[in-house]
């Protein structure tokens, strides 16, 4: 193995804090306020790790583990991308399956803690989590299957970087909408709210505090990391250019990800509850459009 | 073979001591113990051998053919290793029961290696007559009872079905060996379209398939626990040996039968787990999620199917060994979800999940084996759900690069997504409400951890699981093996990938578990280096939470039921200070039930033909008498011949 890879998977673990940060900045310049740095969440993890913690008597190891898993998984999961554009540092084929469960192990750990706590409050953040990500995930399947029935390949590794095609537009979009749910972002969830009622995944973690919230913050950022590169690698095939150049490209790829997450938050509001299933069955409903036109052709 | 017939008998053996020596339980609780230990192991050790690569063993049991083939193989450990659990964990219960447990045993090991109709049939009905005598068992409850009579009913309806299906296959010949029936298949009209609709019913409805499942969720549900981790984990995998039985001594089935396999699958997959998401008790939603699984696993054999059927041998053999292996999995996972379920009822009393709560606290090591057991459910890294379920995906994938229809099963993928998805809500409303938070009743608050005699068969079990889970290529080898055989093409998955994917997933595997470890090591060292304290749940200021105030299991599941609006069965009551919801069974109370009724008030007009008198009767029998001589005088007036 090369160390083009390895490399890559470095790079974005250590820019992933940026994004969450990307996004805040471009939302306050939209609505006329200056923001916190795009840096912050750096700051933060480094302030939280030296800070101590308050652990609720109702817990269990349980809630010690979460944070762990909820670094580990998305870690594990981006071993299963293709990040140089060339191929993953683990791959074989049936990979996109394990990249999914990895994912959704990390929320079921998380889902567990917030239950561990015993409060109404995260009780309601889990249970939105869980039925938001019980629809997100056929949608994420269903784009995968466009790529695979695009490039006839069944790893992440060559199932990214298919020729052009109207289909890949559309899986783009759906992987997008995919993005919004899973980092936690308007139209789904308000990292910005203020209100524990409405909240998902802030109130999830709300019990969680000092490093063991610093872990589960990385670990989000580096989840919507994954969910921004994987729309700029199906747009961007970049398996012939130079390593450099590819990088490069992933991550400035990822911060207009992460820019356009930001417009679409200073653009909208979060949408009702009860609608937010609508919003996740269209990003189904498109992916199925793009299998269908990949059927046809 | 005879290693396995005298495992089958030290199994009756083990029953009848237990009855025997009821007088001297010290004796009887060890010669039980013993004897069923040794009978599994002696019954297992010939199909271990066969799916070790060793030839496929033919014996007789009088003019009765058994034999133990790749396949038979596969399902005697799906009967044998989840079957010694129960049998141990069940070793405190009634003498008559600990019997009647060990020789159902003894019948289900026959099912799967009879090889002719006639011993199928006898071996099948013992399974199925046995199994009732065991759901109702606690026969004094009301609602046993009317679960052991659905059961009973469905399962004869089942069997009718097979009767049928062997007639029309069998035909005039008169031959009823298996392979008589392999050689007539070629003969069969339309590609043997009636065998296979036959079977699909009788099997399915054995399997629990949607709609044919109404019968399951009373049925595991009601019975003592380990009796349910056999129904679930066990007895209903017969009615998948049986669909595997028929396509493999059918040969090439058509390509429909295939997709209506796959679609009834994702069908019951789906509803399966939105049903479970629906329930309060414990036991009847871990018997929805067999629904759901069995749903899983008819993917896995249509895709199958439709491999051997559009000639891609590999998807045949992925979706068979995915089919078989699941099936494994399952027996290992469910049955100790069901042990673990009947430690928390035998530990609280109830089996309401708004009423448990914290058992994490006083049952320790059963909330291990039963995390254990949801993650692999789930469908989860690092454990053996996660391999099947990767099988079946992967199958269901392998039809990519084929010209042709076969494209098209890459759609059920988003099924087995959603699967996942409501998989994972439904486990982690189990997890969360059962054993996390704090308790929500007396009950729970009382909560024991189980003692060694049941807690030794689940953390047998946990290991399985996690086995299988580090190391898949123990288990998907053999799987392929058995996938092979099925779809009668040789094993050759050099260039596929699949050896190399499987390697690279027990690598993950163990990267996970090693990375969770480390990673918890690490934390817990640098916890220590900072001020930590203990305190109440944030409850955003307000100073008098209860136990009353956290979310229940109702509650968590809403959202998402809501999102599918009558499909989910939820009925609710309401006024205007009172809230109660109830999960409905759909088939069983929107459908049979309702038409059960009308026929019987259609019938019910007959009931004045029925007095109760004796004269009356006398009157109908000389009137019927009469009838008949009057006939006969006009036959032969009317007709001389």
């Amino acid at each position: 193995m090369t160390a083009g890879p390895l490399l890559s998977l470095g790079a974005v673990l250590v820019l992933a804090p940026a994004l969450p940060g990307v996004a805040t900045k471009t939302k306050s310049l939209l609505t006329g306020r200056r923001g916190a740095p795009v840096l912050q969440l750096y700051w933060d993890l480094v302030r939280l790790l030296r800070k101590g913690a308050v652990y609720s008597t109702t817990t269990s190891w349980m809630f010690r583990l979460a944070p762990v898993a909820g670094a580990v998984t998305p870690l594990l999961a981006a071993i299963l991308l293709p990040l140089d554009g060339r191929g993953a540092v683990l791959q074989f084929s049936g990979d996109f399956v394990a990249f999914a469960a990895l994912l959704a192990l990390g929320r079921f750990t998380l889902i567990l803690a917030a239950l561990d706590t015993g409060s109404s409050f995260e009780g309601m953040g889990a249970s939105r989590d869980a039925a938001f990500a019980s629809l997100v995930e056929p949608a994420l399947f269903l784009c995968f299957v466009v790529l695979m029935l695009a490039t006839g390949r069944l790893s992440l590794s060559g199932m990214l970087g298919a020729a052009p095609a109207p289909s890949l537009a559309m899986v783009a979009v759906s992987l997008f909408f995919v993005l919004l749910a899973e980092a936690s972002r308007v139209p789904v969830d308000d990292p910005a709210t203020h209100l524990e009622l409405t909240m998902i995944h802030e109130v999830a973690v709300l019990d969680h505090s000092g490093p063991d919230l610093a872990l589960l913050l990385y670990g989000a950022a580096l989840r919507m990391a994954l969910f921004a590169a994987l729309p700029v690698s199906v747009l961007v095939s970049r398996a012939e250019w130079v390593a450099p150049l590819a990088l490069a490209v992933l991550v400035a790829g990822m911060v207009l990800v992460a820019v356009a997450v930001g417009i679409i938050e200073s653009s909208m509001a979060r949408l009702r509850l009860s609608r937010v299933p609508q919003f996740l069955v269209a990003a189904s409903v498109l992916a199925s459009l793009g299998v269908i036109l990949q059927l046809l052709t | 073979m005879t290693l396995y017939f005298v495992g089958l008998a030290a199994l009756v053996a083990a029953g009848l001591s237990a009855l025997l020596l009821r007088h001297r339980p010290a004796l009887a609780d060890r010669s039980y113990g013993l004897l069923a230990g040794a009978g599994c192991v002696l019954a297992a050790l010939p199909a271990v051998r066969v799916l070790a690569g060793g030839p496929a063993v033919e014996g007789q049991l009088g003019s009765w053919a058994f034999g133990i083939d790749l396949l038979s193989s596969a399902f005697l450990l799906v009967v044998l290793i989840p079957g010694l659990a129960s049998a141990l964990y069940g070793a405190r219960t009634p003498s008559a029961a600990r019997m009647l447990f060990v020789i159902e045993l003894a019948a289900l090991a026959l099912v799967v290696t009879a090889r002719g109709v006639i011993p199928f049939l006898i071996a099948w009905e013992v399974m199925a007559v046995l199994a009732y005598f065991l759901v109702t068992f606690e026969h004094e409850r009301a609602e046993v009872r009317r679960a052991g009579l659905v059961y009973l009913v469905a399962t004869h309806t089942g069997t009718l079905a097979l009767l049928a299906m062997f007639a029309s296959w069998a035909g005039p010949s008169g031959s009823l060996g298996f392979d008589a029936l392999a050689a007539r298949a070629g003969t069969l009209p339309g590609g043997g379209a009636v065998v296979l609709c036959l079977a699909l019913f009788g099997f399915g409805l054995k399997a629990g398939l949607v709609p044919l499942h109404f019968w399951l969720p009373d049925a595991h549900a009601t019975a003592p626990s380990h009796v349910s981790a056999l129904m679930s984990g066990v007895v209903i995998k017969m009615g998948i040996y049986g669909l595997f039985r028929v396509v493999s001594l059918l040969g090439v089935p058509p390509a429909w039968w295939g997709w209506l396999v796959l679609a009834l699958g994702a069908v019951s997959a789906v509803l399966g787990v939105l049903w479970a998401l629906a329930q309060h008790d414990l036991k009847r939603l871990l018997a929805y999620h067999s629904v759901e699984n069995i749903g899983i696993i008819l993917m896995g054999l249509g895709a199958g199917v439709l491999g051997i059927s559009y000639r891609v041998p590999l998807v045949a053999i992925l979706g068979f060994a995915g089919a078989v292996l699941h099936t494994l999995n399952h027996a290992l996972f469910k049955s100790l979800l069901f042990l673990g379920a009947g430690a928390t009822y035998h530990a609280t009393g109830t089996r309401d999940l708004d009423r448990l709560g914290g058992l994490a606290r006083r049952m320790p090591l059963t909330w291990i084996t039963f995390l254990i057991a949801s993650v692999a459910i789930v469908g989860l890294p690092p454990l053996n759900g996660f391999v099947s379920e990767w099988v079946v995906y992967r199958a269901l994938v392998g039809g990519v690069t084929s010209a042709g229809p076969i494209r098209l099963s890459l759609v059920a993928v988003a099924a087995l997504a959603l699967v996942g998805g409501l998989a994972l809500a439904c486990f982690a409303k189990v997890c969360g409400i059962v054993f996390l938070g704090a308790p929500r009743s007396a009950e729970a608050a009382q909560g024991h951890e189980a003692d060694a005699g049941m807690l030794a068969p689940m953390f047998g079990l946990a290991a399985a699981c996690v086995l299988i889970g580090l190391a898949p290529a123990l288990a998907v080898g053999p799987a392929l093996a058995v996938g092979g055989s099925v779809a009668r093409v040789a094993v050759d998955t050099a260039g596929s990938g699949i050896p190399e994917a499987v390697t690279r997933i027990g690598l993950l595997s163990l990267m996970l578990g090693a990375l969770l470890a480390l990673g918890s090591l690490a934390w817990g060292v640098l916890r220590r280096r900072r001020p930590t304290k203990q305190a109440e749940t944030w409850g955003c200021g307000y100073a008098l939470p209860t136990a009353r105030m956290q979310y229940t299991a109702s509650s968590f599941a809403a959202p998402l039921l809501a999102a599918y609006g009558p499909l989910s069965g939820v009925h609710e009551t309401r006024s205007r200070t009172a809230f109660h919801s109830h999960a409905r069974e759909i088939v069983l109370e929107g459908a049979i039930l309702p038409v059960w009724a009308a026929v019987r008030g259609a019938l019910w007009r007959l009931r004045p033909i029925q007095h109760g008198r004796l004269w009356v009767y006398l009157l109908y029998l000389i009137a019927v008498l009469l009838l008949l001589l009057l006939y006969l005088a006009g036959l032969v007036g009317g007709a001389p011949r």
